[in-house]
């Protein structure tokens, strides 16, 4: 047997093992990797810049026929928070309590508002109802910041979580 | 192994050749010979993270794209977000689930877009378009057999006074919608 022909013999075995490996090989998955990385990067980078968003739920008064629900024997407390240029008033079915001023820095005096109402919910701890009214310029934000010192104290009891927006402003 | 005595050189030399072909032969079938990298587990690795990744990403009911004209306010609440209808007020136009429906202008709507004149607070193209809503909100409820609850997503600008918010809220209440979900960024504790 010479060179010639034991390489020749050599390039045939391999022709045939590359081509009996190319039968049995397995998909190009490449391209799919690709693709696959390309979209996670994407959507790690849309989850990382996603903020947490949240609601506050509260609803309008109910005229007429509207489903308010509930009991009607039980007596109410009809609580009313008006936000005001000078600061909190709060009123009830009894009278109106004296108002919360404003802080020496201009800010609403959230703290103070839910002090009162802790006071307000210890003596009339079923009720979960209140109603919110504001000055015609208050800000949103200030509505929000209300509302929030309405719901809850700072141990996370809740006070007043169902609000209801006046109807008309001030 | 040196050439045997008594064999001729011709002999030697098939020998030699089948020897060396035999070796190739195993060469190339053996196994452990890695010739690739398997990625095959790292591909099923990677298709389950973009499963939970989109999964994720779906799942947050709402998407706000926040700029100067429309900055959310910070609240402690740990309610989250549910898909509903969506009322955006910006700092210059008006919204349902996107598309626009009354411009604003400092902070309020154009008298002639109200019912009223410039003191109401009915807003008729937010009536109008709400009460399309609701129309079809309440037939897709009856079908599935469920009740419509008028619940609404409000997104408004942390800037918008109360006088505009008020009138967006009595004209969601007109079209039935009284129950509202004030959009807010949840504070970081």
């Amino acid at each position: 047997m010479t060179r010639r022909q034991v390489r020749a013999r050599m390039r045939r075995m391999k022709e045939k093992f590359d081509e009996a490996e190319e039968d049995t090989g397995e998909i190009n998955l490449v391209p799919y990797m690709d693709i696959v990385t390309n979209i996670i990067i994407f959507l790690l980078a849309s989850v990382v810049n996603q903020v947490p968003l949240g609601t506050v739920n509260a609803s309008s008064p109910t005229f007429g026929g509207g489903g308010g629900g509930g009991e009607e024997e039980k007596p109410t407390l009809n609580l009313t928070v008006t936000v005001g240029n000078s600061g909190f008033t709060l009123a009830g079915s009894g009278g109106v309590m004296p108002p919360i001023p404003k802080l020496g820095t201009g800010d609403y005096d959230y703290v103070a508002l839910t002090t009162k109402l802790t006071e307000v919910k210890n003596q009339f701890k079923d009720e979960t109802k209140a109603t919110f009214n504001a000055d015609a310029g208050t800000p949103y934000e200030t509505v929000i910041k209300t509302l929030d010192a309405m719901r809850e104290d700072k141990d996370g009891h809740m006070l007043f979580p169902d609000i209801v927006f006046a109807a008309g402003i001030l | 192994m040196g050439a045997q005595a008594g064999v001729s050189p011709e002999v030697e030399a098939r020998l030699k050749g089948k020897k060396a072909i035999r070796s190739y032969a195993r060469k190339l079938s053996d196994p452990e010979d890695i010739s690739g990298l398997n990625i095959t587990p790292m591909m099923d690795m990677m298709t389950i993270i973009l499963v939970f990744l989109l999964k994720s990403f779906t799942s947050s009911a709402m998407l706000v794209n926040q700029d100067q004209n429309m900055l959310l306010p910070s609240s402690n609440s740990r309610l989250n977000a549910k898909q509903a209808v969506a009322v955006t007020v910006t700092k210059r136009v008006l919204l349902v689930d996107g598309e626009p429906v009354a411009p604003i202008n400092s902070g309020k709507f154009d008298p002639a877009l109200k019912r009223d004149g410039a003191d109401g607070y009915y807003v008729t193209p937010l009536v109008e378009i709400l009460s399309r809503v609701a129309r079809k909100e309440k037939k897709v409820a009856e079908m599935t057999g469920q009740k419509f609850d008028g619940e609404l997503t409000i997104i408004a600008d942390r800037h918008t006074p109360y006088r505009l918010l008020t009138e967006v809220l009595y004209s969601c209440g007109q079209a039935e919608y009284a129950n509202y979900r004030l959009l807010i960024l949840k504070s970081r504790e």
